[in-house]
């Protein structure tokens, strides 16, 4: 845990986010019609990518958790809710900020963008039930529970957004991908930048919950002698 | 099942005897819907969408009121740990509250839908028994998730605040399809037409249903 041993994914995503950012403006051509606003896609799938990969991590540390009984996997479960709230922030910001100009609307019921706020709700509600508990293993259970609850509800919200008209545009089908060869190569650069990145997060916050709790042990252990 | 039965039983008499949740949930709908009902402006009249969003604004409103309460109690008198202990499986303790959140939840709409269609009711095709099948679904839905994250606020410092908090976020879905078919239900169209909206919510119901069987037992042994 308090190894000195190289940060490899900090790095290695130092590298990659400067040149994904760099090659999303100077490699990847501009779209015809949408302009440079196209250009905040490669970042708005990246992140809604790797958003709903935390909210998948957190719910498998959940369910380990409640198992295994162990902390490090509470530590995973957190880690995984903080990273995934603040990438599905920035999902539903880069969507707007590209909606807007787009479909000319800051927001719309569509299933994508329902899922992804009704996530963001309940994953921040996780967060907020974490702030809520003092015990360590109360709390711990009480967040694998929420992050279980929570995402075995993704097929009703998905299933319940199909109501909705979709206006939201599908770049990657089954049988084929509507992007230029230069954008695909952008944004697999991009989407394996964010990837590094965001198992750096994870990683980071994942030591800091540990760390966290084993001072919470010496503290109680000072308090006792 | 008879132990589930038992409890059921129990808790339906204290319920019975004190009538804080039932009571408080009626009352506190029938609130919603009358300052709902000034806030809508008098002498206009609502589309069948835009009224089914306030029967379902007061519903969910005044059942997460009376949610709160019958595992609170529980808590409060230290009964939760006896309960533990009593032959009854954790799993059959959660079956036992969640039907008496939906009993609650039944009789406190066999009064607010009456009161939904005297303040609302004008201009509206579909009576109230076109309600039953999705306010049937949506009870369930609701109580079994309902049920489930009441027992993990209750072991919480902010009891009250955060069952909603992390109540609502889960039911969203189930509110949004409940709108749509209480919406169709109200315009007067037929069940079948409704049937696409109403698998659904019978799928929230067996999902919550089941993931409050089987996680019930962590939270409640956690006290």
């Amino acid at each position: 845990m308090t190894s000195r041993r190289v940060p490899l994914l900090p790095l290695l995503s130092s590298l990659l986010l400067p040149a994904a950012v760099a090659m999303v403006f100077f490699y990847a051509p501009t779209e015809r019609t949408m302009g440079v606003v196209q250009k905040i896609f490669y970042f708005h799938l990246s992140l809604a990518a790797v958003a709903f990969l935390s909210f998948f991590v957190a719910c498998v540390a959940g369910v380990l958790y409640l198992v295994r009984r162990e902390r490090r996997w509470d530590a995973w479960g957190a880690a995984g809710v903080e990273v995934g709230v603040v990438f599905t922030t920035l999902v539903l910001v880069t969507g707007s900020l590209w909606g807007r100009p787009i479909w000319n609307t800051w927001w719309t019921w569509d299933p994508r963008l329902t899922t992804s706020l009704i996530l963001w709700f309940i994953y921040t509600a996780c967060l907020i039930l974490r702030s809520a508990v003092e015990n360590e293993t109360r709390r711990a259970t009480y967040a694998a529970v929420m992050a279980i609850a929570g995402f075995v509800d993704v097929p009703v919200v998905f299933l319940s957004a199909r109501l909705f008209r979709s206006i939201h545009p599908t770049v990657i089908r089954s049988d084929s991908v509507g992007l230029e060869p230069a954008m695909i190569v952008t944004l697999v650069v991009c989407m394996a930048a964010m990837l590094v990145f965001w198992a750096a997060l994870v990683r980071l916050r994942y030591g800091l919950h540990l760390q966290e709790a084993v001072v919470g042990d010496l503290e109680r252990r000072l308090g006792e002698s | 099942m008879s132990r589930a039965w038992f409890l059921y039983r129990k808790d339906l008499r204290i319920e019975l005897r004190k009538k804080e949740s039932g009571a408080s949930m009626t009352f506190f709908g029938a609130l919603v819907l009358v300052i709902l009902n000034v806030a809508q402006g008098p002498g206009r009249r609502l589309t069948p969408e835009t009224a089914a969003g306030v029967l379902w604004v007061a519903v969910i409103f005044s059942a997460v009121l009376g949610l709160g309460r019958v595992f609170a109690r529980e808590r409060e008198n230290g009964c939760i740990s006896a309960l533990l202990v009593s032959p009854a499986s954790p799993g059959t303790v959660f079956a036992a509250k969640a039907c008496v959140n939906l009993t609650l939840m039944i009789l406190s709409q066999a009064v607010l839908v009456p009161v939904f269609f005297v303040l609302f009711g004008t201009g509206l095709t579909g009576g109230p028994l076109a309600l039953v099948p999705s306010l049937l679904l949506v009870d369930a839905g609701f109580s079994a998730a309902g049920t489930l994250l009441s027992a993990v606020s209750a072991g919480t410092r902010r009891n009250e605040v955060l069952l909603p908090i992390l109540l609502f976020p889960l039911i969203l879905p189930l509110v949004a399809l409940a709108v749509k078919a209480t919406g169709s239900a109200l315009a007067g169209r037929a069940l079948a037409e409704r049937l696409p909206l109403l698998e659904p919510l019978a799928a929230f119901g067996l999902i919550y249903a089941a993931a409050g069987y089987l996680l019930f037992p962590f939270v409640v042994r956690e006290g």
